[in-house]
């Protein structure tokens, strides 16, 4: 899995936060998730939840033996993701993204999205 | 129902603004005596927490709740209950829409789809309900908008950790200090849970293309609330 989860360090972090503007989200994710750190995923898709008061990707990761891995990535509400340009059908099941975001605190593959880069390597951001 | 609660805060504001001066194509009757604070506006800098690095001076009975308590957990905004004061203002990273009129200041919330209402024709309340977001008063002292508050209950929390009691009191001196910035500095005073008065700064910036949108806190929240 190590080969597919790329922690960078804290200086990459630092400049991702001051170059991607303020990330929105809700019910105490820095409780959850740790801000200090990112983590890099790249998967398939397997459903996008467009949800209140928190939107999910859902990815299917290959690990280094070749497993799957169910990954989540939280997002912010609908309405501020529509400001950061998102919209309800810009994923779909099967689509191959790298999501990459702060990875939860308690070690589940789940993390708060910073960004998606498309296959095409088109980024999209959820910072305003 | 918090649709109907949004729909009848609605009603009011549009009532409001049917009657003021300025839907009347007049000028406030004072004119320079009530800044145009009006608009959508959003948290420059999101903060979830006042003292992110500890050292809250806590009485032994705040620092025994807070001991007990787990973010992860015990936040009653988890369960998507009001927000409450000061966190409502501080601590939300979703817009606000200030409306103005000249006995009521109104802020919709998108985030909690709450209402706030800043009375500026009256003293507090007697003998007040404590609640969530307690009993707000205004006055203009020159380009600042004073707003005290009390009448808490003790159901939230000031941010995404820190307890207070029914005895909490705020004092914010709001302000626009230019066409796209408004500035709320927040004093919170509670001597049962606090040793001395803490402060908070907001900076929001306009959004003028923005309008208020729907939020549903309870339509596909995953996070566990532990009630105590």
């Amino acid at each position: 899995m190590r080969n597919r989860l790329v922690a960078l360090p804290v200086t990459a972090v630092l400049l991702l936060l001051f170059l991607g503007g303020t990330t929105f989200a809700h019910h105490g994710f820095v409780s959850w998730f740790d801000m200090s750190r990112t983590v890099t995923v790249k998967g398939t898709v397997t459903s996008f939840d467009w949800t209140n008061p928190h939107s999910y990707i859902y990815l299917d990761v290959k690990n280094e033996k070749g497993a799957i891995e169910k990954w989540s990535a939280e997002l912010g509400a609908p309405a501020m993701l529509a400001r950061a340009g998102w919209r309800r059908d810009i994923l779909k099941s099967g689509d191959e993204i790298t999501a990459i975001g702060n990875p939860a605190k308690d070690g589940k593959p789940t993390m708060h999205l910073d960004k998606i880069v498309f296959a095409n390597g088109q980024e999209l951001s959820t910072a305003l | 129902m918090w649709n109907r609660l949004i729909l009848s805060a609605l009603a009011v504001v549009v009532a409001m603004l049917a009657l003021s001066p300025v839907a009347c194509g007049r000028r406030p009757a004072h004119p320079g005596t009530a800044p145009d604070i009006s608009g959508v506006w959003l948290v420059e800098k999101f903060q979830p927490r006042l003292f992110p690095n500890g050292g809250a001076p806590f009485t032994p009975w705040a620092e025994t709740k807070f001991k007990a308590t787990n973010p992860q957990t015990d936040d009653p905004n988890l369960a998507c209950l009001p927000e409450g004061l000061p966190r409502f203002m501080i601590a939300v990273p979703y817009p606000m829409e200030i409306f103005q009129a000249p006995t009521r200041v109104v802020i919709i919330h998108e985030g909690p789809q709450a209402v706030r209402q800043i009375y500026m024709n009256r003293q507090h309340l007697k003998d007040l309900d404590p609640t969530y977001a307690g009993d707000s008063i205004g006055k203009w002292e020159g380009d600042t908008l004073v707003v005290d508050t009390i009448g808490f209950n003790d159901k939230t929390w000031i941010d995404g950790a820190l307890p207070h009691s029914e005895a909490m009191h705020l004092v914010e001196r709001i302000r626009r200090i230019d066409h796209n910035t408004l500035v709320d500095d927040i004093t919170i005073e509670d001597p049962i849970a606090y040793t001395r008065p803490l402060t908070a700064q907001e900076v929001y910036k306009l959004k003028p293309s923005w309008e208020i949108q729907e939020y549903v806190c309870a339509e596909n929240n995953k996070y566990h609330y532990q009630r105590k």
